[in-house]
């Protein structure tokens, strides 16, 4: 197969209803890019400042955040149309991951505004439970997600799409130097003549890492249903020239089912919000009018479900090899084995405004199709359902990710990323997240600006990539908020404020248009957050202001509206008609001020503990020095932990298991006193 | 950094010392000035000795008179404001202010290395300094580890342990119930359970913490234990030292199968002598628990008696200070490094009688030159003699142990308890507070109180949530 290179029309037919629509689209001129050196031929002579190895929610993600910052951005994906694709469930965002989704959109990433036009059932989680743990959540059309993902990407300047399967990575050999030390310098493509040279290249190739798939008792390569499965010699590079270590995970997703054959009398419905909210700081409202959202189905398990499991098991392979799975159950067979005897969930959300498919959301499994067909219909409202894909288990390799920096590139390999699945972690926002990371930080070192890192003080996706480079994973990492330990600072309503002015001003990846939206958010909240600070009252004479308010007579002192915002049932809107003051120029930040009312006294009492992490954070430690040798007074227990895992920064250092108080102290020591050297060191050579 | 906390200290020795020295840095240490000593910050003469009644600023009790220095910041070590209280040395008194100081609003007791670390911070220290920090803070976390171990040995840690235990679970429901409720089959009546557990749990820390009497009687003192191999004279150097028979000697290996304790009075100091069993295989099960117990002491204790029978050294005398090390590696504490360990520990080579003249002056001039041993005292129990050399030697180690003014200090480490549990209860209240209003507030509040507690039970880590949160409830994709 020859690679095939995008320039403005489809060459080969091979889809059926999503390449029509790429194609209405294409014929759009507005959107046809310019065919500027976007030729077959042209390419291979051609050197990429950043290449980014797949097209899922990682990928995409990484290639307009590397073009944003200003690098000229190659994609390369096995398929064109499957570019965007939600491989799994249609839905986007949830309690944790819609954090995840704001914070991208906040750093002008794609996710959140496509979520936002393809979004068919829009609904915030966690709504009784404070605004800190909602969690922005959407069923989304799948086939208008992979329109808007696919138009971002031919409508971004500086980025060109190549059809094709990459064969290997391109690494010099390592630098006698420094050993061990390799810099990327491209990839080559199957049946690519030449190889195509990059500065960085971003790997976010997901499930096909040694990619197998598992249903019944057959095995075959690959990492999704119906692609072919990917080159060997990625793999290879990887694990043994480079000498990454690696691990193996497991996914699953469940059979597609056809709505006509479900007997939604036996459901339960769950209706969407009255008002969506959109993902998009951007958005004031979201493509789906309100009135024509599509409703979701409750069912759940019956006893029958877990007979055909206990019954199948023998020709279940995947859950045979189920030696050490997950926490969590992703698939209903590990469900009902570790939880028996009850009644579990399952959701039917629909696959899109015209689809005649439902995702059954809790029946993940890997049986034989036969067999999930039987388990199905033990389900009453399932009594007559027809399955359309049966759902499958797919076992892939992953990169320990300790072994990589927290600006996601690998750290003996100069210039490689890696985003998404490869790293360890399950989920389309996981993947969003790391990929518009990594593809900064690839475009950032391209153009030789430094590689940047986000605190776990300041963002979810600060909390992701320190997980993950600094404890590395055991199963699939999926956001919680119990992770975040600053989880009333990092709200989804102040994405923007933590996020767009720095995306701006400090990264380089965030527009003009988003960044004076932020500081114009930023200032007003200011500006009401004080204007309320300014008007005090005794209790009395508030209480006559609002009349319904419980607000205690028995304060002495004056109490400002800021304080009786924080009040239960006190709204903006309240004080606005309650108050002469002009405050009303702020209404359209009614909900977000009533937000900061609330938690500005919280975030401001952990401001010392922030402080101080970031502080260990901002202290890195040498990444090539021997801790076995190292003339510190340290135990050798602290020693070994300290090799095996490498922390990068003294903050990453201190929250690994077994390190003491002590060792902290000595590493700080060390830290300064090799940064006073290099500093002597540098003056010397000038 | 910017640290908001005061924090107090006892920093002079517990033993019998006239003058107790409590500091005090940080930002209200202007108001433990006017509240505990009467004097107003702004008109009190920095870095001058003033004689004060010290009083309780809740009750106005008359705790003490004694001389307060005030130190203004920057102008002091850790460059914050400071405050420093000479008080007298008794017990009841060092605990009665450091208790009142931890009632006062933002005020509590320093961590390890605390006043060292702001002074670090603060740009007080030069690098030389420094590197004296992290063997401080070693040598502090190690005295303190010391001394909460032996406080968790009772009824008290098995108390503080529930209560982690119950905490831990109610959070990690909370949490389940934020982060999964919305999608999975959380059970109702989670949140309903936690809101049960939590204000039972107030109670009890709340009644707790006004129980006058004290949880468990504190061991004081340095504690010394008298450890070895079976018939190396472990028994007769306790008698000795006593000066009186407290344990049963006979020539039979494993006549000491308990650990027999005595207090003693040394150079002037409080000591707890422990004797134990001697170290052996053996398949006896009672002599066995002796064992265990004997090796347990031994990880507790501030300075060990390492004793040994002479007469069993190596012949060729070359060899003795790789046998003596060898040994020592086997008896001493394996979980930290033989250098620290080395230092809290004394050679005793017992029966020097039933050696000829040559071979103790021999064995003799060795010990003296091996420098990577700890200090070492060939001596006879039955003949008394090098007894004199030997308690020149206990002395000196007794005496640094007490200067240390956190060994066995348990009056500190019961008003940092008590600070502890105080925000505990604080932080629990916030969950109440919050429940109906914000969840996600009213979980924070759960998890500073497991905070708090942690300080006391050890730390808790978002994955130990996450276990029990999968362990509780079935979390699909």
């Amino acid at each position: 197969m020859l690679p095939e290179v995008y320039h403005g029309e489809l060459r080969r037919d091979k889809g059926k209803i999503s390449l029509m629509l790429l194609r209405q689209l294409l014929l759009k001129p507005s959107i046809i890019q310019p065919p500027t050196s976007r030729t077959v031929c042209g390419l291979p002579h051609k050197k990429y400042d950043v290449i980014v190895v797949g097209g899922g929610h990682a990928g995409t993600e990484a290639a307009t955040a590397a073009t944003r910052v200003g690098a000229q951005t190659l994609l390369i994906t096995q398929k064109i149309q499957t570019i965007g694709a939600l491989s799994c469930n249609p839905s986007l965002g949830g309690v944790g991951k819609g954090h995840l989704v704001r914070e991208v959109d906040a750093l002008d990433g794609i996710c959140g505004r496509a979520g936002d036009w393809a979004g068919v059932h829009f609904s915030i989680l966690n709504r009784s439970k404070g605004p800190a743990v909602w969690g922005l959540r959407a069923q989304l059309d799948r086939d208008r997600y992979r329109q808007f993902i696919q138009r971002e990407l031919l409508n971004t300047p500086s980025l060109t799409v190549l059809e094709g399967a990459v064969e290997d990575l391109l690494v010099s050999d390592p630098n006698p130097d420094q050993p061990g030390q390799h810099r990327v310098t491209g990839v080559r493509i199957v049946d690519g003549s030449q190889p195509i040279y990059s500065s960085s290249v971003v790997l976010t190739t997901g499930t096909f890492l040694s990619g197998s798939l598992f249903m019944g008792q057959t095995t075959s390569p690959g990492g999704r249903i119906g692609d072919p499965p990917s080159c060997a010699g990625l793999s290879h590079t990887l694990r043994e020239k480079i000498g990454l270590k690696t691990g193996r995970l497991r996914t699953g997703t469940p059979p597609r089912i056809f709505k006509n054959t479900v007997d939604f009398s036996l459901t339960a419905i769950h209706a969407p919000d009255k008002e969506p909210t959109p993902f998009s700081y951007l958005n004031k409202n979201v493509w789906c009018k309100p009135e024509e959202q599509l409703p979701c189905y409750l069912i759940r398990t019956t006893p029958g479900v877990e007979r055909v499991v206990m019954e199948s098991l023998h020709l279940n392979s995947h859950i045979q090899q189920d030696t050490k799975g997950p926490r969590y159950c992703p698939s209903i067979e590990s469900r009902v084995l570790r939880f028996p005897g009850r009644s579990h969930q399952v959701w039917l959300e629909p696959e899109g405004m015209t689809s005649e498919l439902l995702y059954p959301q809790g029946l993940s499994m890997t049986l034989p199709p036969d067999q999930q067909l039987r388990l199905l219909r033990e389900i009453p409202a399932l009594q007559r359902v027809e399955i359309q894909t049966p759902g499958y288990g797919v076992q892939y390799d992953f990169v320990c990710p300790t072994q990589l920096s927290p600006s996601l590139q690998v750290n003996r390999v100069q210039g490689l990323f890696l985003a998404g699945q490869i790293n360890g972690t399950t989920g389309y926002e996981e993947a969003a997240a790391q990929g518009l990371w990594a593809g900064v930080n690839a475009g950032r070192t391209a153009v030789s600006l430094p590689a940047l890192a986000l605190s776990r003080t300041q963002s979810y996706i600060g909390v992701l990539i320190d997980d993950l480079v600094g404890l590395g994973v055991t199963e699939p990492y999926r956001m919680f908020t119990s992770r975040a330990e600053f989880r009333a600072a990092l709200r989804p309503d102040n994405a923007d404020l933590r996020l767009s002015v720095r995306g701006f001003e400090e990264i380089g990846c965030v527009s003009a248009t988003r960044y004076k939206e932020a500081v114009r958010v930023r200032d007003n909240l200011t500006d009401a957050l004080s204007a309320l600070q300014s008007i005090s009252m005794s209790a009395p004479k508030w209480k006559e202001r609002l009349k319904d308010v419980n607000i205690s007579e028995s304060k002495s002192s004056l109490l400002s509206a800021l304080e009786v915002l924080q009040y239960k049932g006190v709204t903006f809107e309240m004080l606005t008609s309650a108050l002469p003051e002009p405050i009303s120029a702020y209404l359209d930040l009614s909900q977000r001020l009533k937000i900061e009312a609330v938690y500005r006294p919280h975030c401001e009492m952990q401001q010392r503990e922030m402080e101080r992490i970031r502080e260990e954070e901002s202290l890195s430690l040498p990444q090539d020095v021997d801790y076995f040798s190292l003339p510190i007074s340290l135990s050798q227990e602290v020693r070994e932990v300290l090799d095996r895992v490498r922390p990068q920064t003294l903050g990453a250092a201190t929250r690994l298991p077994g390190i003491t108080p002590a060792a902290i102290v000595h590493l700080l020591q060390y830290v300064h006193r090799t940064r006073r050297r290099k500093g002597t060191e540098r003056r010397a050579n000038n | 950094m910017c640290d908001a906390d005061t924090i107090f200290a006892l920093s002079s020795g517990h033993g019998r010392c006239g003058v107790a020295v409590v500091r005090v840095s940080g930002p209200a240490s202007g108001l433990v000035l006017s509240s505990m000593a009467g004097l107003a910050h702004s008109r009190t003469v920095p870095r001058t000795a003033r004689l004060r009644n010290i009083t309780d600023p809740r009750s106005q009790e008359l705790l003490d008179r004694g001389l307060v220095l005030w130190f203004p910041g920057p102008h002091s070590f850790t460059g914050e404001d400071s405050v420093e209280l000479h008080i007298h040395g008794g017990t009841a008194v060092i605990t009665g202010v450091l208790q009142a100081l931890g009632r006062l609003p933002g005020v509590r007791p320093a961590e390890a290395g605390e006043f060292t670390r702001r002074a670090f911070h603060a740009g007080k220290l030069d690098l030389t300094e420094v590197e004296g920090l992290g063997d401080l803070i070693h040598a502090e976390t190690e005295v303190q580890r010391r001394q909460a171990l032996r406080q968790m040995a009772g009824d008290l840690g098995q108390l503080y342990h529930d209560w982690s235990q119950r905490l831990i679970r109610c959070l990690a429901h909370v949490e389940a119930f934020i982060d999964f409720s919305e999608d999975e089959l959380i059970e109702d009546g989670v949140l309903n359970q936690v809101d049960s557990s939590v204000s039972q749990l107030q109670a009890e820390v709340e009644r707790h913490l006004q129980d006058g009497r004290r949880g468990e009687r504190l061991r004081g003192g340095v504690q010394v234990v008298i450890a070895g191999v079976t018939n190396a004279g472990k028994s007769s150097l306790l008698n000795v030292l006593c000066q009186r028979p407290v344990a049963i000697v006979s020539p039979i290996a494993g006549t000491t199968r308990d650990v027999v304790e005595t207090h003693l009075d040394i150079g002037g100091f409080p000591v707890q002598l422990s004797d134990t069993a001697g170290l052996r295989d053996t398949p006896d099960t009672v002599e066995r628990e002796g064992v265990r117990r004997a090796m347990e002491r031994v990880e507790l204790a501030d300075l060990t008696l390492a004793v040994l029978d002479s007469t069993h050294l190596p012949k060729e005398h070359q060899g003795v200070p790789g046998f003596l090390l060898g040994h020592l590696r086997t008896l001493l504490p394996a979980g930290e490094d033989l250098e620290t360990a080395l230092r809290r520990c004394l050679l005793v080579l017992n029966k020097s009688d039933l050696l000829s003249e040559e071979q103790v002056a021999s064995l003799q001039s060795i010990l003296s030159q091996a420098a990577e041993l700890p200090p070492a005292c060939l001596l006879s129990c039955r003949t008394g003699h090098g007894m004199d050399h030997f308690m020149g030697a206990l002395q000196k180690q007794v005496k640094s142990l007490c200067g240390d003014p956190l060994s066995g200090a348990p009056s500190l480490t019961q008003a940092r308890h008590r600070a502890h549990l105080q925000q505990c209860v604080k932080a629990l209240g916030q969950y109440h507070h919050y429940r109906d209003l914000d969840l996600a507030l009213a979980a924070e509040g759960v998890r500073r109180a497991l905070t708090s507690l942690g300080r006391i039970t050890g730390r808790v880590g978002a994955e130990e949530i996450l276990d029990i949160i999968f362990r509780d409830f079935c979390i699909g994709k």
